[in-house]
């Protein structure tokens, strides 16, 4: 069982990459609008799927990869428009009630296209294999997946501390009236902030697609553990959605290594004693959502 | 006056509802789905309580619901109790579970309560899932309904027996909300649903109320949950899901936020919706989807609370919401982030 240890360990950060990435495609969402879309994973599955449909019908998975989190972008910047933009106003559960109206539709249109099974959709051959890492070998496209989802958490990173728009943003989450009054037009922050927070989401449905499977539940799956990222590592930090999605990733790998039965539970295990230590979360901020 | 045509109305729809089997062949519905019906009100009521009237995004519900239906199932199959023991010890272990999850949910307000109430939630769910032995797993459980109990210790519970023991516990639990809800403690609920810091201010200790009104939700939800149970003589996981929870949540909103009998109306829509709907297409979650969507963006305040507005033709009175019943719990509210 020990030797196992290292790379149930790696498989734990991995996973814990992929709860990260959802969650902080959350966050934004939650940070700027107070948004809580239940529908992130439909999207996150439904990336999965027009990547898979994209290299049945010849593309490269290269292109599928960009491609098909784009087409989810335009899908959700419409949606933002015209059905959770008139919410903004309401309080937060109307939006959350609305959003998981649309899942429970896009779960049952998966369904119609793409059958109530799970379809294959494995990476290119250039990603199979194993790489050796010196002490161990580990699957190429696992490293792949990490490098893909550090490589676009640095970048959203930069785009909002090092660009003008960036910094909009981040002072519409501080005061959005006062940005607005300074003469930024909000609308277009809420709906670009929506389409980064799907593109994140698009490209770790397209990577979670290859290695967790694709079936059209597959992406909400994932959505409960982004959740619970986003309450122990703190609402509205989006270094706390890192470091909580890497906690959950670890304790949910140790648990199904020693003690399969309650894989699930242990990230609820975590979040009530980080709630009870620090009930704003690690990386909480003071005055966000009270 | 005002109470005198409440009682009116109450007992109006109790003489209607005791004629459900005469009536139920004729429009060719189980008496069953009557019975859901009712069951489900009472989750509903269960809802409405926290979310209606409390202003707390209770999405956590269908645990309390759940372990209200994994109660009555495991006591029946392993303890071979009689139904009136059945229900109790479902009620009982929705109470205890709402007991061990209060202190974590009450460290949070706002949508925050809302995520903490799934998330916490999810862990029953996967309790039933995981502990196949016990639970069945991911098939659920089967388990005969038993006689009904004191005093009638060997009396078999048939169909039209289960409806009528489901309105008497439908009657007795609108009575209870209502006087509850019009109590001066539920009306420190609705006020900590309209400006929480100011009740505070006034000294009370909000968590403490906010505890009990867990604890009577989950009461409620609990024994509709043993009910359900008992009804379909299954208890499945799916029971504790958080999908079940929007589902309440949605029949409230359907029905009328913080009006009494929004939640009758919203459960009788649903299932008699779902019933037949599902009988015609395979695509009933399609119908689902777009029902939850169009109830949020166009009919915030449900059937109840339209109908209490176009009645009164004016807008809620701030300073007395409840007296004017159907009062402003659905309406749009010109606060929150991103204005």
């Amino acid at each position: 069982m020990l030797h196992d240890l290292v790379p149930q360990l790696f498989n734990g950060l991995v996973l814990g990459a992929f709860y990260a990435i959802v969650a902080i495609g959350l966050s934004l969402i939650m940070n700027l609008t107070g948004t809580i879309n239940m529908a992130h994973g439909s999207f996150m599955t439904l990336a999965g799927y027009l990547a898979y449909s994209l290299v049945l019908r010849g593309t490269s998975f290269w292109f599928a990869l960009i491609a098909a989190p784009l087409i989810c972008v335009i899908v959700g910047v419409l949606v933002e428009r015209t059905l959770v933009r008139p919410l903004y106003k309401r309080e937060p559960f109307y939006s959350l009630l609305m959003t998981f109206g649309l899942s429970l539709m896009a779960e049952e249109i998966f369904r119609l296209i793409w059958g109530s099974n799970g379809v294959p959709f494995s990476p290119p051959a250039a990603l199979a294999g194993a790489t050796s890492l010196g002490f161990m070998a580990f699957p190429t496209f696992r490293i792949f997946i990490v490098a893909v989802l550090v490589v676009a958490i640095v970048a959203l990173a930069f785009f909002l501390t090092r660009t003008r728009f960036g910094l909009r943003l981040r002072a519409a989450v501080q005061d959005t009236e006062m940005i607005a009054a300074l003469g930024t037009n909000t609308q277009v922050l809420y709906a670009v902030n929506f389409g980064l927070g799907i593109f994140l989401a698009g490209i770790a449905g397209v990577l979670a697609a290859g290695m967790l499977g694709l079936s059209p539940t597959s992406g909400n799956a994932l959505l409960m553990p982004a959740f619970v990222t986003v309450i122990i590592g703190g609402m509205g930090s989006l270094f706390g959605s890192i470091v909580g999605g890497l906690l959950i990733g670890t304790a949910i790998s140790m648990t199904t290594l020693f003690i399969p039965a309650a894989s699930e539970v242990s990230m609820y295990v975590l979040m009530a004693i980080v709630l009870s230590v620090r009930p704003r979360g690690l990386f909480g901020e003071e005055g966000i959502f009270g | 006056m005002r109470a005198r045509r409440e009682l009116a109305v109450f007992i109006l729809a109790v003489v209607l509802l005791a004629c459900g089997p005469l009536i139920s062949p004729l429009v060719h519905l189980d008496i069953s789905i009557l019975s859901e019906v009712l069951v489900t009100t009472l989750a509903v009521l269960s809802v409405n309580l926290l979310l209606g009237y409390t202003g707390l995004p209770a999405f956590g519900n269908a645990a309390y619901f759940g372990l209200g239906a994994y109660g009555a199932a495991l006591s029946v199959t392993y303890l071979h109790v009689d139904f009136v023991t059945a229900v109790l010890a479902g009620a009982a272990a929705a109470v205890a579970g709402a007991l061990i999850l209060g202190p974590f949910l009450l460290r949070r307000r706002g949508i925050y309560f809302g995520l903490l109430s799934i998330a916490f939630g999810e862990i029953f769910y996967f309790i039933a899932y995981r502990y196949t032995d016990v639970t069945g797993g991911e098939d659920g459980m089967n388990f005969p309904r038993p006689p009904f109990g004191p005093g009638l210790a060997h009396v078999a519970i048939h169909e039209t027996q289960f409806y009528y023991i489901a309105l008497v516990v439908f009657a007795v639990a609108m009575i209870a909300f209502r006087v509850v809800v019009r109590s001066p403690f539920g009306r420190t609920l609705i006020a900590i649903r309209q400006n929480e810091a100011r009740v505070r201010y006034l000294g009370l200790d909000t968590d403490r109320f906010i505890f009990v009104a867990l604890l009577i939700s989950a009461l409620l939800a609990g024994v509709s949950g043993a009910l359900f149970g008992l009804l379909i003589n299954f208890a499945y996981p799916l029971e504790l899901d958080w999908h079940q929870s929007g589902n309440f949540v949605l029949m409230m909103i359907l029905g009328g936020a913080g009006t009494i009998w929004g939640s009758l109306i919203g459960a009788l829509i649903y299932v008699i919706g779902k019933d037949i709907i599902s009988t015609i297409t395979p695509l009933w979650q399609i119908f689902l989807g777009a029902l939850f969507v169009a109830c949020v963006l166009g009919f915030p305040r449900g059937i109840v609370g339209s109908l209490g507005a176009l009645r009164r033709r004016r807008p809620v009175d701030p300073e007395d919401p409840v007296s004017s019943e159907a009062f402003d719990a659905g309406a749009p509210v010109e606060v929150g982030r991103g204005v």
